[in-house]
């Protein structure tokens, strides 16, 4: 279980710009289950998932994960914490240009310096799982939305995270690759995987694997 | 007032420190105030997020401080040659009231910041932060002994005046004056080095028994805590005076120079190391028990004592060695 409590998140505090993006929510997400956040941009669904992921803090409230209380870690343990129970998707993939879609998939397991032959094959398990073997020593940059997309899941899934998270990923594929990214998503639900997806696209909130539908608006719950 | 080069590099190391360990001091009181780790306050959420900054830079202030010790005894010693009378650095520290005040401080506040050092290190180690409220009350400790400490400095060196005619170590370190320097030449090399062999070993044994049993870590810190002295005391009353081939020269910091091979520096750098490490040990051992430490503390307690015992042994083995390889014969009259 994921327990989010009282979390507020502002930006600029003091500021005459000052933002709350979220604003004291209060939330269980279960685990080995799809959820998605929905909500209109500005509606503070990516702020809520990048502090969920531990990539940003919040200005107050807890997030527990289990027993942990993931908000009250050092940053040294956040970093362990990302790395070791987070996979993330980005929006635009944040792929390294330049690189081949093989280097690119093993980049998150370097700073652990493990076993390079035995990371090169649990690399390439995961590009055979998702259909991207015969592209391993392709460029990223050559890449279609589609492969993309499966090379960056594939990246996420290196560590074995037990949550993932995936924000906005349909935001650059058309229908079909959207649903095939919903497809994914279902066998991944199906191996225990917990998953986390922000999105305003029907494809992704009307999906069947999708256990629930959590709609933020100002920063706020509004429908859970 | 002199002014050096070192003697600048103390007062601002000092200057600076305090003035972090002030601005720290006041977060420090807001930690042992408001902290709580099972709120989400936004207070809490603010300690929890300067905590790691304020600690790194209290880390760097006081491993300055830690190393200025070292300063302060070099140029002490570098500095004889401008005053009437002093052979080392025993008459350079005699020239004012303040000049031995000021090293007995750098010393205390040597071993307060290393105690320290080494808690903050292993709470660092800790995700539950559980050592925060003991290391920022100690801070509150530690900050006015750094004041004071800087503040004797500076006085000892704005009264570093060369016309006046400082006596030598040659005075001070005799049987035959007045003060606790005379009184510590004036013990009897048999009695020193009987104390000597025998904290050592206790020192030894105690460290041995903490690494083979992970037991009795009071014991080992409260040994060093009998060594250091009684290291400090054998060197002045008896080590010296095998180094200088001289059974009436005590001076501990004649040892230091050149002439001597600075066998000096081989004998206190890893005694005072040493030491700060075993007080580590004593310091970090109790924490055992909480589950965020365990693995931290038998790890670093481990290594601390190895590192200690390595010390010690270096010590005792120099100390030796300036004792056997002298020409100094005193059969017959002090064994």
């Amino acid at each position: 279980m994921i327990k989010i409590h009282d979390i507020s998140k502002v930006f600029n505090q003091g500021q005459p710009n000052e933002f709350w993006a979220v604003r004291g929510i209060t939330l269980d997400i279960d685990v080995k289950r799809v959820t998605v956040l929905r909500g209109p941009s500005g509606s503070g669904k990516t702020t809520l998932l990048s502090m969920i992921g531990c990539l940003s803090r919040p200005t107050s409230g807890r997030i527990f994960l289990g027993e942990r209380n993931l908000s009250g870690l050092p940053e040294r343990f956040l970093t362990q914490i990302r790395r070791e129970t987070f996979g993330f998707i980005f929006q635009r993939f944040n792929l390294i240009q330049g690189l081949t879609v093989l280097d690119n998939v093993m980049l998150p397991a370097y700073p652990l310096a493990p076993d390079h032959g035995a990371l090169v094959q649990q690399a390439h398990a995961l590009l055979e799982q998702f259909g991207m073997a015969a592209k391993r020593e392709s460029k990223v940059e050559w890449l279609s939305g589609g492969e993309a997309q499966r090379t960056a899941i594939c990246r996420a899934l290196l560590n074995d995270p037990q949550v993932l998270i995936a924000d906005e990923p349909t935001a650059n594929l058309d229908t079909r690759l959207s649903q095939e990214f919903m497809h994914i998503i279902d066998e991944l639900k199906a191996a225990g995987r917990t998953i986390i997806l922000t999105s305003h696209d029907p494809v992704v909130s009307d999906a069947a694997c999708v256990d629930r539908v959590i709609t933020l608006r100002d920063g706020q719950v509004q429908d859970s | 007032m002199l002014l050096s080069p070192a003697i600048l590099a103390l007062i601002g190391v000092s200057a600076v420190v305090t003035a972090l360990l002030l601005l720290a001091a006041v977060f420090a009181v807001r930690v042992l105030r408001h902290w709580d780790l099972q709120s989400g306050s936004e207070l809490q959420l603010r300690l929890e997020r300067s905590t790691y900054l304020i600690s790194t830079l209290v880390t760097f202030a006081i491993a300055a401080e830690v190393v200025a010790l070292l300063l302060f005894v070099y140029n002490a010693e570098s500095m004889h040659t401008q005053f009437v009378g002093a052979m080392c650095a025993t008459g350079v520290l005699n020239v004012n009231a303040w000049g031995w005040p000021a090293l007995l401080l750098k010393i205390t506040v040597f071993f307060t910041g290393s105690v320290w050092l080494l808690l903050n290190r292993l709470d660092n180690q800790g995700y539950d932060y559980p050592l925060i409220r003991l290391k920022y009350g100690l801070l509150l400790v530690l900050l006015p002994l750094v004041a004071v400490s800087g503040l004797v400095q500076l006085q000892y060196f704005l009264n570093l005046n060369p016309d006046v005619i400082t006596s030598c170590c040659g005075s001070l370190f005799s049987p035959n004056a007045q003060g606790v320097a005379a009184e510590v030449s004036a013990v009897t090399p048999r009695d020193a080095m009987l104390a000597l062999y025998g904290s050592g070993v206790l020192v030894l044994a105690s460290g041995a028994v903490y690494l083979r049993r992970r037991r009795f870590a009071t014991l080992f810190a409260a040994s060093a805590t009998i060594a250091f002295p009684v290291a400090i005391v054998a060197i002045v009353s008896s080590v010296a005076l095998y180094v200088y081939e001289h059974p009436h020269h005590h001076c501990p910091f004649c040892i230091l120079k050149g002439g001597h091979d600075y066998i000096g520096y081989w004998l206190y750098i890893p005694l005072f190391s040493a030491t700060a490490l075993a007080l580590g040990v004593g310091a970090l051992a109790p924490w055992h028990n909480i589950a965020s430490l365990r693995t931290a503390v038998a790890a670093d307690a481990r290594r601390y004592t190895m590192i200690a015992l390595t010390g010690f042994a270096l010590f005792y083995a120099v100390a030796t060695y300036a004792i056997v390889r002298s020409n100094l014969t005193m059969a017959g009259t002090w064994w």
